[in-house]
């Protein structure tokens, strides 16, 4: 060690940060130890020294007063709060040290005081003490000694920190001592095991017993051992390295306390808060704690204010810091004594947020990533609110009868309205509009179940755009009344329902609230960003063999993204994969456009209300405005399409569509996309979900949860031992995941077949064949297998010409490849009308039967019974070409079940026992409640009533049947009965009847209300036929005793004439 | 092969065509020969860097029908699983329409075996000039002049175009056709094709010595053809009363029907840009909506089947009004051959498709013309020539129809062929 001060200096410079109170201390050793006398300027340094050792140096003053002379920093005298040390020497007062805080700080050990700065302003005293007693000796009398600690040099530099430490905490230091001697020991010096009570842990007769207590052993005289320990210390380590173990223990030290406050059960939130304030301010960089208090920290942490589940932590606990909280801190909206959390949505974005953060460096791609400011409102919110309105009674909802539940509901969002907040939580509600950037804000649900795996809950609560415009005191209100629908919507019937489903119905269902800032601009009397959407780091839809699942899959729409993340029915949003940014969905200018999004979701600030409006109208009126809007849209050609010229779109004359070209050619967007979907899927260690928005300039991160994986589209599990002869085809590439569960019907272009038709009319009537199937054939219940590319155009010997309406009531769709020689065809993976397979969630999947193990079991589909002749007589001349196989007459009551799992590469369709409980492709979109045997059993039972009551010879019927899902027995909740009527009445019988008719649906559609929670219009759809109709076989009359999916006939009762209308059934 | 029965093919079907044309004509078996097939076959390996690195080697066709009376013309598709056998049909079907209507070109086809929907803008590129690379010899303006189709754009064109000049290191507009206006595209090109229908409409009218005031035509199909067909017909003083078209919404086609006429204007400012009429809007404005077959039924003189093949069939060309004197062909084989002959044998008036929809190229012919030029029409200008086109070629159909007693469709056949024969035999070929 060439200069041993040099390090000291820098080390005491770097602990001026961490260890504030040091360098304090050793500034004034170095005024008064160095300085020849002690005069007035030598106080005044003194003085100013002292403030940067508390901690709020900002308003922290100093006084020093030594007999009538006062040395005071300049703002002393508007002190608040003061603590004060008497200047002794040999005894006697002197003075005294002040020191003072200017404005009110948090309560703390001593006033706003810490202990620790109580023993910091003794040892400044102190020093003051000794330096003016040795002052004194010296113009006295030269040699008779110094005191101690002062005047020589230390031969070591760190002797300094354990001078201090005997003098100021020997508690301290004797911790301090007992980890040295732990770390040298660690460190294999020998001798080191001496240090801890001399007895080597394996020796020790007392170690080999465990009933016995272990004797109590004597510490030497500490400064004897704190003595030994630093030689030995001294012999094995250099000075850097023994004042870098003193500073990180010392850390630790002053880090114990935010441990013991989040450890504490009886800690609140507001004790958490203070707690990390004052870690905050006391300086200590967590990097510079010991790793394993490092990690107890941020496990405590996210604990405490996120969630509990261990998956969760543990992944947290890489990737968030202490100082992630402090924002959190400062944004939390709690109750008093809270104990709550943010809750799922709000941790999964600052984890995402985080995680980002760690991993942005190589690119450099996601520096500017932003996620969109945000309070949050503790989880327990929900129950104080209750608590202060008195209304503990709705806790009782969950275990009601779900009717009830539903008929309750809206009269509960009415009294949760109504309610006040507790003021508390009012003043944070203020807080947080007055700190968020003015203009529209969403109010997001952060459930504790929300988010987990396994139970998304995705959509079962509500999130709720606000305007926010108006005066401060009508935006609070506006912000309050949306907390409470959301409050109330936890005692809703479909959250209550999918929880009994889950089995999570117990668990006591606090609610987090995430306020954020909606990210956007204003144009127009609108706000929203220039785009957004939802990305899913694997992609179950893909258009092109080119596309692997970890391609991902982005949907993406103008304006706010609530049109990407629900299947509109009418709008289509732009689909891209970020792994394959150049291949499109659409690549003729017809289907760009067809494809193009038409409707954008926006905030109108006029009327403070989310509203929709179209596309074309918004970028006529304001397309200036409308933040990156050039780089949306492509103009229309009369052949083509292109990017809108340099002098940008004539919004008013130009024919433009919205494609995101621009964006995605031109921008770095979708490089962002993939490498954040990357990191994310790595970093979580799942495939996520998130949602995103732009503003023109920056992308946001707006939620992140892991992919959620609806039975629809999760990975089946493939069995192994499935009868070769109830195999009917099984895959092995462009596997997707996913199940198609009850499959009844199975339409069959045979491929050679239909090569060899003869005539191109031929080939035509193939498809329309198929089209009229897909109006017979009940609906999600059959497939679609045929050759090559279904909706062939131009050379249509490459598939059948069909177009989307044709097979748009398929389940799934299925090309068939069989290799010619060496050649197998290009299969079309559904481009001709891919988008409308999406959102219709019609499946694919291609067969390359000749690959194996691929195979195609090509005897059952031609040795089974053709029922095309009586279903489509028109096109029986096809029966060689189309098969259309009844697989339940065929197998004895069998369906076909396709599981497919994309993890395997593997899919399999085989014919299985029906699984009733089990639902269409369609309806699996929804969440079910109970069974699915019971909404088609009590529509049976209706229908039977209904038959068995109705006056048949008054209103002149003849006969009712049932057709459709209730007969199918799939109705599902939100299924209508499909009557059949056979009437022979008269024109004022009839009328008669439909009102009748009308009025039993109504009060049917309000019963399944209760029952379902599906709104409809009315539950009965009633179809007349009459005996001409029969004869002809015309449109539903067809039905009546059909080869398949026959009409059934119901019992008509005996005429009870006495007051038909007024008994529509029991309920 | 399992069946007994040939498997469709597109060529065959086109040369059974003209077998019986050579039949009538009596053509003697040199003739027969040369025309049953393609003059010349090109078929190449277009080897294409993809966006990763790799190289895939995509098959290139060019098929050269006939070139006896000018350079060859005609599409350009990329489609996955192409054949020679339909591009071979497509290629004669060219040479028969240039011929109809006079035009100084024969007839060509082409493609690349490829699905667009796997390819980048990038790869579809670079497609589009390694296949000028490997055909650019044996094309050019006055050889073979290629044209968009199935799946390529005005985008594809000039890119190709691009190559090309980059070969030959000169500008060369005239070497493809399709582009856009500005760059060596041509005016009236969206209403050529309804124009064209219109024109041959009129004249049919002034053969059969019926005021085109005071009929009334009822039209299948609102696109591109259709909508412009309505606005000329209702210019000349016809009375269009019917516009049928296809529902994206509900799955189904409607038809729109208004007894006082069909004002293009207004119903396009409800209509969508694939010619999808708003239903609800359209009753708003006093339209009635019918089921989209009875366009066929209506009360009217003429009939435009200008949507889709095989649209008039055995089924419903019995449902066709006795007062339709006229059918005029707007699209491509509209009318299966059963419901051919019930047409035929109640004597309705047939222009057929050969001849009506020839619009198209023939303003593809003057958009090379213009560039070879490099001197570019007006819009009157274009549709002036298109008139005079259009009416001449009709002309010589109905004359030679008049004087053989034929149906039309068999005049346009017998005319074009032998002219193209003519050719051959002129430049002492066979």
């Amino acid at each position: 060690m060439g200069n041993p001060d040099q390090p000291l200096d820098s080390i005491l410079a770097s602990l001026k940060e961490r260890a504030k109170e040091l360098a304090c201390l050793y500034r004034i050793d170095e005024l008064v130890g160095n300085a020849g006398a002690l005069d007035a300027d030598v106080f005044e340094q003194v003085v100013r020294a002292i403030p940067p050792g508390w901690q709020f140096p900002g308003i922290c003053e100093a006084r020093l007063t030594v007999g009538l002379d006062r040395y005071s920093t300049d703002r002393f005298n508007r002190a608040v709060a003061t603590m004060s040390s008497p200047v002794e020497v040999e005894n006697e007062p002197v003075g005294t040290v002040a020191v003072a805080y200017t404005e009110p700080c948090p309560e703390s050990d001593e006033g706003p005081f810490l202990k620790e700065e109580r023993r910091l302003i003794d040892a400044v005293a102190q020093r003051i003490g000794h330096a003016i007693l040795r002052a004194r000796i010296l113009t006295t009398g030269p040699h008779l000694g110094g005191a101690p600690g002062a005047g020589d040099t230390p031969p070591h530099s760190w002797e300094v920190l354990i001078d201090f430490l005997r003098r100021t905490d020997r508690e301290l230091l004797g911790r301090i001592n007992r980890r040295m001697a732990n770390h040298l020991c660690w460190s294999g010096v020998p001798s080191a095991s001496d240090l801890l009570g001399h007895v080597p842990m394996s020796q020790g007769p007392e170690n080999g017993d465990e009933n016995r207590p272990a004797q109590r052993r004597r510490f030497s005289s500490e400064d004897e051992l704190t003595r030994r320990t630093f030689a030995l210390a001294a012999e094995h380590l250099n000075d850097t390295e023994i004042i870098a173990c003193i500073q990180t223990w010392l850390n630790e030290e002053k880090s114990l306390f935010l441990i013991q406050t989040l450890e504490n059960p009886d800690s609140g939130l507001a004790e958490t808060a203070e707690a990390l304030k004052r870690f905050r301010s006391s300086g200590v960089v967590e990097g510079d704690l010991p790793a394993a208090m490092q990690t107890t920290l941020r496990v405590a942490l996210v604990r405490r204010y996120f969630v509990d589940q261990p998956e969760f932590i543990n992944i947290a606990k890489d990737h968030i810091a202490i100082s992630d909280l402090y924002e959190v801190v400062d944004r939390l909206v709690h109750p008093t004594a809270s104990h709550g959390k943010i809750g799922g949505k709000g941790a999964g974005l600052v984890l995402a947020h985080r995680i980002l953060r760690d991993n942005a460096g190589s690119s450099g791609l996601l520096a500017d990533l932003r996620v969109p400011k945000t309070w949050y409102v503790a989880s327990d919110g929900l129950l104080a609110f209750i608590h202060y309105n008195n209304l503990e009674e709705v806790y009782n909802h969950k275990y009601m009868e779900i009717e009830r539940v539903r008929q309750e509901y809206p009269h509960i969002i009415q009294v949760f309205k109504n309610s006040q907040f507790p003021p508390e939580m009012r003043k944070g509600l203020s807080a947080a509009l007055d700190d968020l950037p003015p203009g529209p804000i969403i109010v997001r649900s952060s459930s504790l179940l929300e988010d987990r795996s396994g139970a998304s809950f995705a959509g079962k609560y509500k999130s709720l755009f606000l305007a926010n415009q108006g005066t401060k005191a009508e935006r609070l209100a506006a912000l309050e009344d949306a907390i409470a629908e959301i409050y109330a919507s936890v005692f809703g019937p479909d959250p209550i329902e999918y929880r009994i489903e889950r089995g999570l119905l117990h668990f006591s269902e606090e609610m987090g609230i995430l306020i954020q800032e909606v990210v956007g601009r204003r144009a127009g009397d609108y706000f929203f960003p220039s785009f957004a959407g939802v990305a899913f780091s694997s992609n179950e839809f893909r258009w092109s063999p080119r596309i692997k699942r970890e391609d991902g899959l982005i949907r993406m729409v103008p304006g706010l993204g609530t049109r990407a993340v629900d299947r509109t029915g009418d709008d289509y949003p732009v689909l891209v994969s970020p792994g394959q940014p150049t291949l499109r969905v659409s690549t003729s200018a017809r289907d760009i456009v067809r494809y193009a999004p038409r409707k954008v979701d926006v905030i109108d600030l006029e009327r403070r209300a989310f509203s929709t409006v179209e596309a074309a109208t918004l970028l006529r009126g304001c397309g200036d405005d409308y933040p990156g809007a050039r780089r949306l849209i492509s103009i229309v050609q009369p052949d083509h399409v292109s990017l809108p010229s340099a002098l940008g779109p004539n919004w008013e004359t130009d024919d433009f569509v919205i494609t995101f070209e621009g964006v995605l050619s031109q921008t770095p967007f979708m490089k962002q996309m993939r490498e954040m979907l990357g990191v994310l899927r790595e970093g979580l260690g799942t495939d996520v979900d998130i949602e995103f928005a732009h503003d023109g300039e920056h992308l946001y991160l707006v939620q992140c949860r892991a992919q959620s994986r609806s039975t629809e589209y999760a990975p089946a599990a493939i069995p192994r031992d499935i009868p070769h002869n109830r195999l009917l085809f099984s895959a092995s590439r462009h596997i997707s995941n996913g199940r198609v569960p009850n499959i009844t019907h199975i339409v069959y272009v045979d491929p050679e077949a239909y090569a060899n038709l003869g005539s191109y009319r031929e080939l035509k009537d193939v498809a329309h064949a198929v089209g009229r199937l897909n109006s017979l054939l009940p609906k999600r219940q059959f497939i679609l297998l045929g050759p090559g590319r279904w909706g062939s155009r131009g050379d249509i010997k490459l598939g059948v010409s069909v177009t989307y309406s044709d097979i748009s009531n398929a389940a799934m769709l299925l090309e068939i490849a069989r290799a010619s020689g060496s050649y197998v065809p290009e299969l079309s993976f559904g481009t001709h009308f891919f988008q409308d397979m999406v959102e219709a969630g019609i499946r694919y999947l291609p067969l390359y039967p000749d690959e194996p193990p691929g195979m195609l079991n090509e005897t059952f589909l031609k040795s089974s019974r053709n029922i095309l002749p009586s279903l489509v007589p028109e096109h029986q001349d096809l029966g060689a070409t189309v098969r259309v196989i009844d697989v339940q007459a065929e197998t004895g009551g069998n369906i076909l079940r396709v599981l497919m799992n994309a993890d395997l590469e593997e899919a399999v369709g085989f014919l299985a026992r029906p699984e009733r409980d089990e639902t269409s492709v369609q309806e699996a979109a929804w969440i079910e409640t109970g069974s699915q045997e019971e909404h088609w059993r009590w529509r049976l039972q209706m229908a039977e009533r209904i038959a068995a009551r109705i006056d048949a010879p008054a209103f002149g019927i003849k006969q009712l049947y049932l057709i459709g899902s209730v007969k199918n027995a799939t109705a599902g909740p939100g299924s209508d009965i499909d009557l059949l009527v056979h009437d022979a009445g008269d024109a004022e019988q009839r009328s008669r009847l439909r009102l009748w008719l009308d009025g039993v649906s109504l009060a049917l559609a309000e019963i399944n209300y209760l029952r379902t929670g599906y709104e409809t219009e009315g539950l009965l759809d009633p179809h007349y036929v009459t005996d001409e109709d029969i004869a002809n076989k015309t449109s539903f009359a067809a039905k009546i005793g059909a080869v398949t999916d026959a009409a059934r006939r119901l019992t008509l009762g005996r005429n009870s004439a006495l007051d038909p209308p007024a008994r529509p059934g029991p309920a | 092969m399992s069946t007994a029965v040939k498997p469709f093919s597109s060529f065959e079907m086109a040369q059974s065509q003209f077998d019986h044309v050579a039949e009538v004509l009596d053509l003697d078996e040199g003739a027969c020969d040369l025309l049953r097939n393609p003059l010349r076959e090109f078929s190449f390996a277009i080897p294409t860097r993809m966006d990763d690195g790799t190289i895939k080697i995509f098959r290139g066709f060019r098929v050269q029908h006939n070139d006896a009376r000018g350079p060859s013309k005609g599409g350009l598709r990329f489609h996955p699983m192409e054949t020679l056998d339909m591009v071979r049909a497509l290629a004669m079907w060219m040479t028969w329409k240039c011929a109809v209507v006079d035009i100084p070109l024969g007839g060509g086809k082409g493609g690349v075996v490829c699905d667009p929907h796997n390819l980048s803008l990038g790869e579809q590129e670079r497609i589009c000039r390694g296949f000028v690379r490997q055909m650019g010899r044996n094309m050019g303006p006055a050889l073979d002049v290629p044209a968009p189709d199935v799946m390529t754009s005005a985008q594809h064109m000039l890119w190709m175009l691009d190559e090309f000049e980059a070969i030959h290191g000169s500008h060369q507009p005239g070497f493809i056709t399709g582009k856009p206006v500005g760059i060596g595209g041509s005016q009236g090109r969206t209403e050529a094709t309804g124009y064209g229908v219109m024109f041959t409409v009129r004249e049919a009218l002034r053969d059969l010595d019926i005021r085109i005031e005071g009929t009334s035509a009822s039209f299948q199909g609102f696109g591109n053809v259709s909508q412009y067909a309505v606005r000329l017909y209702r210019e000349m003083g016809g009375t269009p009363v019917c516009v049928s078209c296809w529902d994206q919404r509900d799955g189904t086609s409607y038809a729109y029907t208004k007894r006082s006429g069909i004002d293009v204007d207004e119903l396009l400012t409800v209509t969508d840009r694939f010619g999808g009429i708003n239903r609800p809007e359209a009753e708003r404005l006093g339209y009635k909506v019918l089921p989209g077959d009875d366009w066929i039924s209506q009360d009217v003189d003429i009939l435009v089947p200008a949507a889709l093949e095989n649209q008039v069939t055995a089924e419903n060309v019995l449902r066709v009004g006795p007062r339709v004197k006229v059918i005029a062909e707007g699209a491509n084989g509209p009318t299966s051959p059963e419901a051919d002959r019930v047409i035929h044998e109640r004597g309705i008036y047939m222009i057929p498709d050969l001849l009506a929809n020839a619009g198209g190229v023939t303003c593809s012919y003057f958009e090379q013309v213009q560039s070879n030029m490099n001197f570019y029409w007006d819009k009157d200008e274009v549709l002036g020539k298109l008139d005079a086109k259009m009416t001449s070629a009709y002309m010589s159909v109905s004359d030679l129809a008049r004087k053989r007693g034929i149906y039309m469709r068999e005049a346009a056949y017998l005319i074009a062929v032998d002219r193209v024969v003519r050719a051959c035999r002129d430049r002492g070929w066979v």
